[in-house]
């Protein structure tokens, strides 16, 4: 017992340090990239006024954001910072990065992650469909639709969805979290996120749902499935008892995989519905050099990156033993 | 073919059973005078299961742009001021944009970017992943294994993020600079894929035979990888381009890619927040439609190179 607990500390701390790695990896990178970005910051920092500021003043205001130093300099600065909490200046927004993205954080979770879950329920329930009639109408119907929606250029979908369901119908607000001063009706929150919601969903579901479709076909072809027939369940509780429980593990370790890549549809969603959250604020710093910011939201993908790698191992070996085994011979 | 040979056997071995004795005469008296009757394949039978409605559209599509010149009937950059916002008529086929601009001539004349920047970025794609797959499937141990690392750590971090990164590096976009930056950001799956099938061919006779006569790394892959490789990566290099189209007009979207004055499809559709505010639906609802028309059979296309994993029959 005292070794295996020695081994599951020797496990994690080998994980963080990765972790720790891989995310000194990703600033490096990034702060490299955003610097020889060619926009000026200044540009972004005092807007037009930069155009009637005299040369020493411009001196002098780079001196003052740091910008002067070279760059190993300027990243050990910025590095100090972020290990006290600083995350520096957010050049258009002149706050400090992290208080423009902490409020904006939770909005861009609970629209992540209701799309995440309704993803995977939905992707789900139309696999189990798909693998109950197969080669039937429905199942090319819903194969076909399914493929036709993932092609489907997100943005688009939503500015088409905009222009029906907020303009023409006025049944949905178009943008936005919330109106004005209702930031607890969860009502109000609700309306504002449907129409994000169809679009994010619409853009993933497929891609899943093949995944477990074909997982599900692949395991009603097996000899447990013969006899279970025989034995005189139906299909419902053949597929829905017995294969969907053996392809479970599949699905869990695909869903901690997918984080992220369900994650970045926010970007589109976000961007279109005007919607406050960090993917609407990457685009937004990625137009306008806003390097700190920027910065900043990177790392904050990079580790959510890292962790669901991190956790959809542990969740492998967990259901699946001989993973870890594997590992260990490689 | 393969029913003809069926039945020549069979024929030879009723022969064989009819006369058991004679044991020189194992084909019989008829074997000389059996004909080959040469299948008569059809036209229509060889079409069958070809993506047929998908690659008719296409074709429209592209000559249609091809010929821009001939088809379209104003000029496609040029700005018609009395008719901003003008509603699809007889003069302006698919109606005018907030600039003032003929949707119609621009729809054939900006198809060319778009399906250009999709053809240049499949390209990209194509060279980097199938160059890295076939290095890091060749290689083997701790070269692949740190190669592959590399390849998931990136198709891991969301794809738009780092052409974001990328797009704010480059500055003023062309049509060049986006497909680059599609082109390097696109080809992780591939390289995957690649990789897995090299993973599998590696150790073929063909391959040790080539290598034991000396021959080098580049030779290998284009005379014994590539090849072998065609079947399993077509899907992917085909859906490469669409998912390139639909990316430059995301960005063009976003207002990161290519300038209003360039036209492509998707920088059209970058006027879709203004369009949304004058109500003015065909500026969004035709560039967007071409561009999901012509998506949607890049894909049907490739959906037909796809492997086709063959199942035995269900027992559900």
């Amino acid at each position: 017992m005292d070794k295996n607990y020695a081994l599951v500390t020797k496990k994690v701390l080998k994980r963080m340090i990765g972790f720790v790695a891989a995310m000194f990896i990703l600033s490096v990178l990034a702060f490299v990239f955003a610097r020889l970005a060619p926009g000026d910051p200044l540009q972004s920092f005092y807007g037009d006024a930069v155009e009637s500021m005299t040369t020493e003043e411009l001196d002098a205001a780079r001196a003052r954001l740091g910008l002067d130093a070279p760059l190993t300099v300027q990243y050990v600065r910025w590095l100090q910072g972020v290990l006290h909490g600083d995350f520096g200046l957010s050049l258009k927004y002149k706050t400090p990065a992290q208080e423009v993205v902490g409020p904006l954080i939770g909005n861009t979770l609970i629209l992540g992650g209701l799309a995440y879950i309704l993803v995977f329920f939905l992707a789900v329930v139309c696999a189990v469909i798909c693998a109950m009639h197969e080669d039937t109408l429905l199942d090319r119907a819903i194969c076909k639709i399914g493929t036709a929606a993932y092609y489907i250029p997100p943005f688009w979908l939503g500015v088409v969805l905009v222009l029906i369901f907020s303009i023409n119908l006025k049944l949905f607000p178009s943008s936005g979290a919330y109106d004005p001063g209702m930031q607890g009706d969860i009502m109000n929150r609700l309306r504002h996120m449907v129409l994000p919601l169809i679009v994010m969903v619409a853009s993933h579901l497929w891609y899943y749902a093949y995944m477990i479709r074909n997982k599900l076909l692949d395991e009603i072809r097996k000899d447990y499935v013969l006899l279970a027939k025989s034995k005189g369940l139906g299909k419902r509780e053949i597929i829905l008892k017995h294969c969907l429980r053996n392809v479970a593990p599949a699905i869990v370790s695909i869903m901690a995989i997918s984080i992220p890549h369900v994650l970045s549809g926010t970007y589109i969603a976000e961007s279109v519905f005007n919607y406050p959250g960090i993917g609407n604020l990457s685009v937004e710093s990625a137009k306008y050099h806003d390097y700190n910011l920027l910065m900043l939201l990177v790392l904050i993908t990079g580790s959510l990156v890292i962790i669901s790698s991190i956790l959809a191992q542990f969740i492998n070996e967990a259901i699946d033993p001989r993973m870890k085994e594997m590992e260990e011979i490689a | 073919m393969q029913q003809i040979a069926e039945e020549k056997t069979t024929e030879k071995m009723t022969f064989a059973a009819e006369e058991p004795d004679s044991g020189f005469a194992i084909v019989g008296a008829a074997y000389k005078t059996f004909e080959r009757r040469e299948a008569k394949i059809r036209f229509r039978d060889r079409l069958k299961g070809k993506p047929l409605v998908s690659a008719a559209i296409l074709l429209v599509i592209v000559l249609g742009c091809l010929f821009a010149e001939h088809i379209y009937n104003h000029d496609p950059s040029g700005f018609y001021l009395d008719h901003l916002n003008a509603a699809p008529d007889g003069e302006f086929y698919f109606g005018t944009d907030s600039l003032g601009r003929d949707i119609y001539s621009m729809i054939w004349y900006g198809g060319r970017a778009s399906i250009l920047i999709g053809l240049m970025s499949m390209v990209i794609i194509t060279v980097i992943g199938i160059t890295y797959g076939c290095i890091s499937g060749m290689a083997g141990g701790k070269i692949d294994a740190f190669m592959m690392r590399a390849v998931e750590l990136a198709n891991s971090i969301p794809n738009l993020l780092i052409v974001l990164l990328l797009v704010s590096i480059m500055g003023k976009q062309n049509i060049f600079k986006i497909s680059i930056v599609i082109g390097v950001t696109g080809w992780f799956g591939l390289a995957r894929i690649v990789r897995s099938e090299i993973r599998q061919i590696r150790n073929s006779e063909y391959v040790l035979a080539a290598k034991s006569m000396g021959a080098g790394f580049g030779y290998l892959m284009i005379k014994h990888l590539v090849p072998n490789l065609v079947a399993a990566v077509m899907f992917v290099v085909i859906s490469s381009i669409s998912s390139s189209m639909s990316m430059e007009s995301t960005l063009s979207f976003l207002g990161l890619g290519l300038p209003v004055d360039v036209i492509s499809w998707g920088s059209m559709l970058s006027l879709a927040n203004k369009a949304l505010l004058l109500n003015t639906w065909w500026v969004i609802l035709i560039p967007g439609v071409f561009l999901v028309i012509t998506l949607l059979c890049i894909t049907g296309i490739g959906n037909y190179f796809r492997k086709e994993t063959n199942r035995k029959e269900s027992v559900l």
